[in-house]
């Protein structure tokens, strides 16, 4: 827990605004929590008063709300001794050379070229996409899309901010969602307006120069009637930090006849304890489709979830999971009907592996009055080896009339026949074995733009033939 | 008038033991809190109107009347437990309430310390018994607590068929009832155990039913729940012997404002075990159903094979069914399914049977009975299976 965190957030204030701290005004940052500490980040970023406020606020809750006492083991986390803020110098103290070598190992064996390496490592924040950026940023303006990072968006669009944010996931929602409330920085902002559709799938990576990975990233997106936007976070290479807790909030808003589709890959290393809490409110006939891809970390804890909030509205969780040693993914999907004629599906594929957990955690509710409703779940576990575990723990609640509702899960091993289908044929065992892996995974494969694909394809490969971490 | 050590004064003739026995487990009933409803098994499931105390006199203190084959082969014991108790306590002591803990929570307590009638049933190694022993458990009156238990011992090899059945005299009568059950399996042994549940509308009922299966045994279980206006039974099978198999089925019919809770467990403890589990429930008017089963399978249970399955017909708009299917698996070479359904009468099959000229209330019933056929080809022996058909004959109605 005591490590000093290194990628950090609202770091290049001078470069990007110009604002310009002064070499003496030192702000150190110290560990530990307390009401003084947030009102200093607010006041670094300029903030309004209504965010002070918001974030004090945020921060009492989180004081008085208990820790989960479901789901995985948080007790190790010591809130008092994480820095949640930091200033851009102490960052470059970071070398390339203090990588742990099995993170640079795996960087050659994807074939990530090295400026990304050094971005995705946190030692640099600069990556070469900046012109394919400025002319994507300059299409997007002409059609009124707007895509910033979440600090730029306060201060550049006040009023569109100040109208969402905070009200899909209100900091009371939990108790990490009360933390990130208090302390966030970066993320993204998104603000689709009428009848747009964005083509190119926005990726947070484009958006360079931004905390794209900060610690307490705070995303938001509104998409407004009959528009469609794909926003990808994360990537499939590992990410590097030294910071213990990742604690994100992602809000949506897809208003009447619009589609949204969030998707996520993410590879934390693996001392990183993934905390995030991702909700979208679907309107009338509109869809939110959240692809979840959960490969790193020590522990996550993340359940993508839509309030489907009008007739019509239509939520999608497609979500996979990968334990390793030492790991579990706590991940799943919350599929919440407010009203009737609402339809929902999850989709859940969990792979353990050299004592690995895995656990699908889910939760269909439907309200009184939500009546001729459908939602699906499915869930399929793979287990490597004799050490691994897999759980599954759906919860559902059906308080409406004509509705139906179905779960299915299995939980399997590589069965010895297709191995020995692929083996009679001259592919060596572990091949085969990841070839059968991958099958496994391919519909979620197939829903991911293709370079990430051919990323996550390689990465499970590496993953099987146990050389990293 | 509360739950106090006159109540047990009620239960004379015992031998000292068991006297003990209920002693103790009346202590942890006054230690134990009352389930709330941040327990994830009490969430839905609400006893906060229940006062045990009000039905603190009980009934049906001298067992229950035995329907036996004509005659019992050599070495067979079949009394009534509290009789049992006195003349086989080398058989009873060390097994009672191993099954199903007292202190488990407040209502095993209860029923460990007040349990009235019940059964206890030994089939000696390798001793067959081809027709079925029924248990009849009766309440007569209103108010009262009726508490029987079954304690089911097979050695190794033996193979029989039992029957519980729970029947209330009068259908409107209020009271507390519980109807627990253990069964130890020896190896080798096939048994087929059926409960029925009829106890009155109005009363609140807790149920226990745990097996424990030793190497290569077989057990049918079939759990019948019809009665009550709170119905909670747990069905829990161990397998702790390779080779055993637990086949664990259920019925459950409610109608009116009926609450049924279901909490099953698989629990695969050692390698090449199987279970195959399939609950499947009808629900009328403004009932209410909760099911939430658990397979676990323990790390070096490999070559295990489980399965589970939750399928509930909702024929109201009102009616709510809640199923929670769990798998908590620990080990890879295994082969585990699980599935839960809550739906209404698919409106196909109702279009198709109407267009062929049958009536809407029959095409209904036609298809309930269908939901119901494949599980009731489950019921391990002719008797109960002619029972329970006529029994949700008279309901579905």
């Amino acid at each position: 827990m005591a490590t000093q965190p290194k990628i950090e957030v609202g770091s290049d204030y001078k470069e990007k605004y110009g604002f310009f701290v002064p070499e003496d005004y030192v702000f150190k940052a110290k560990r530990g929590l307390n009401p003084e500490i947030v009102k200093e980040i607010s006041f670094m970023k300029g903030e309004p008063e209504w965010m002070t406020k918001f974030r004090l606020r945020s921060l009492e809750i989180f004081r008085k709300k208990p820790m989960p006492n479901w789901g995985a083991d948080l007790s190790v986390i010591d809130f008092e001794n994480i820095f949640y803020y930091l200033r851009a110098s102490e960052k470059q103290s970071k070398s390339w050379e203090d990588l742990p070598p099995d993170i640079k190992a795996t960087y050659d064996r994807l074939g990530v070229p090295e400026a990304e390496r050094k971005f995705l490592a946190g030692v640099s924040a600069q990556y070469e996409s900046e012109v394919v950026y400025h002319s994507l940023q300059e299409n997007l303006t002409k059609k009124g899309v707007i895509f910033l990072d979440t600090d730029s968006a306060l201060r550049e669009h006040p009023d569109l901010f100040k109208e969402y944010f905070g009200t899909v996931i209100p900091p009371a929602d939990n108790k990490f969602s009360a933390l990130n409330s208090a302390v966030w920085s970066g993320g993204s902002f998104i603000y689709v307006p009428k009848g747009v559709h964005v083509e190119v799938p926005l990726q947070a990576y484009f958006r360079i120069n931004a905390e794209n990975m900060g610690q307490f990233e705070r995303t938001l997106i509104i998409c407004d009637e009959d528009s469609y936007v794909h926003y990808i976070e994360g990537c499939t290479a590992p990410i590097y930090t030294t910071d213990s807790l990742h604690s994100a909030v992602v809000e949506i808003i897809v208003k009447k006849n619009a589609r949204c589709r969030y998707t996520t890959i993410q590879n934390w290393s693996t001392n990183v304890f993934n905390l995030v809490t991702k909700r979208a409110m679907a309107y009338q006939d509109a869809t939110m489709e959240w692809v979840d891809g959960n490969l790193g970390s020590q522990i996550t804890m993340k359940y993508p979830s839509v309030y489907l909030m009008e007739p019509g509205a239509k939520g999608d969780v497609l979500s996979i999971a990968f334990a390793g040693k030492g790991q579990h993914q706590d991940a799943g999907g919350k599929m919440i009907h407010v009203a009737p004629n609402t339809t929902s599906t999850i989709t859940s594929k969990s792979i353990s592996k050299a004592g690995g957990r895995t656990s699908y955690r889910g939760h269909i509710k439907i309200y009184p009055g939500a009546n001729n409703c459908k939602s699906f779940v499915k869930c399929d576990a793979l287990l490597l080896d004799d050490e691994s575990r897999s759980d599954t723990y759906p919860y559902n609640d059906v308080d409406a009339e004509n509705v139906t509702l179905g779960h299915e899960a299995t939980v399997s091993k590589v069965s010895d026949e297709q191995l020995f289908y692929l083996m009679s044929r001259g592919i060596p065992r572990a091949e085969a074995e990841t070839m059968i892996v991958n099958g496994f995974i391919e519909p979620f494969t197939k829903e991911l733009p293709l370079e990430y694909a051919v990323e996550l394809n390689r990465l499970i490969q590496l993953e099987m033939e146990g050389s990293v971490g | 008038m509360g739950i106090t050590a006159e109540t047990l004064d009620q239960l004379q003739g015992e031998p000292g033991w068991l006297r003990e026995r209920r002693e103790s487990a009346l202590s942890a009933y006054g230690r134990l809190p009352l389930p709330s409803k941040t327990d994830e098994e009490w969430r839905r499931t609400d006893v906060s109107r229940l006062d045990p105390s009000q039905f603190s006199r009980l009934e049906h203190l001298d067992g229950q009347k035995l329907v036996l084959p004509e005659a019992l082969p050599e070495g067979v014991i079949l009394e009534p437990l509290r009789v049992a108790a006195e003349r086989h306590r080398d058989l009873i002591e060390p097994r009672l309430f191993s099954l199903v803990h007292a202190d488990r929570d407040r209502f095993t307590a209860l029923h460990a310390a007040l349990f009235t009638g019940g059964t206890f049933l030994y089939v000696p190694d390798g001793v067959v018994i081809d027709k079925p022993i029924i248990g009849q458990h009766f309440s007569h009156e209103s108010g009262t607590g009726v508490l029987p238990h079954t304690l089911i011992v097979a050695g190794k090899g033996a193979k029989f068929h039992y029957l519980d059945e729970y029947i209330a005299e009068h259908d409107d009568e209020t009271g507390y009832r519980s109807g627990s059950t253990e069964i130890f399996l020896g190896e080798g042994a096939q048994v087929g155990y059926v409960a029925v549940q009829k106890w009155g509308r109005n009363v609140w009922h807790f149920s226990d039913q745990r097996a424990e299966l030793q190497k290569d045994s077989t057990l049918r279980l079939f759990n019948v729940t019809l009665g009550g206006s709170f119905s909670k039974t747990r069905v829990e099978a161990s397998l702790v012997g390779e080779g055993s198999n637990a086949e664990l089925k259920a019925i459950y019919f409610a109608s009116g404002d009926q609450f049924f809770d279901f909490h099953t467990l698989q629990d695969h403890r050692v390698g090449n075990t199987r279970s195959d589990l399939l609950f499947k429930g009808a629900l009328q008017d403004v009932s209410r159903t909760v099911y939430a089963g658990l397979i676990k399978i323990a790390k070096h249970a490999a070559r295990s094979d489980a399965y589970q399955a939750n399928r509930n017909l909702v024929l109201s708009d009102k009616a709510k069914a809640t199923s929670i299917p769990m798998l908590e698996i620990d080990n890879n070479d295994v082969r585990c399914t699980h599935g839960a359904t809550v739906g209404p009468v698919d409106p196909e099959h109702l279009f198709y049977l109407r267009s062929r000229g049958i009536p809407e209330p029959t095409a209904k019933r036609m298809l309930i009975q269908g939901f119901f056929g494949d599980v009731l080809d489950r019921i391990p022996f002719e008797h109960a299976r002619r029972l329970v058909e006529a029994e949700l004959e008279s309901r579905i109605g």
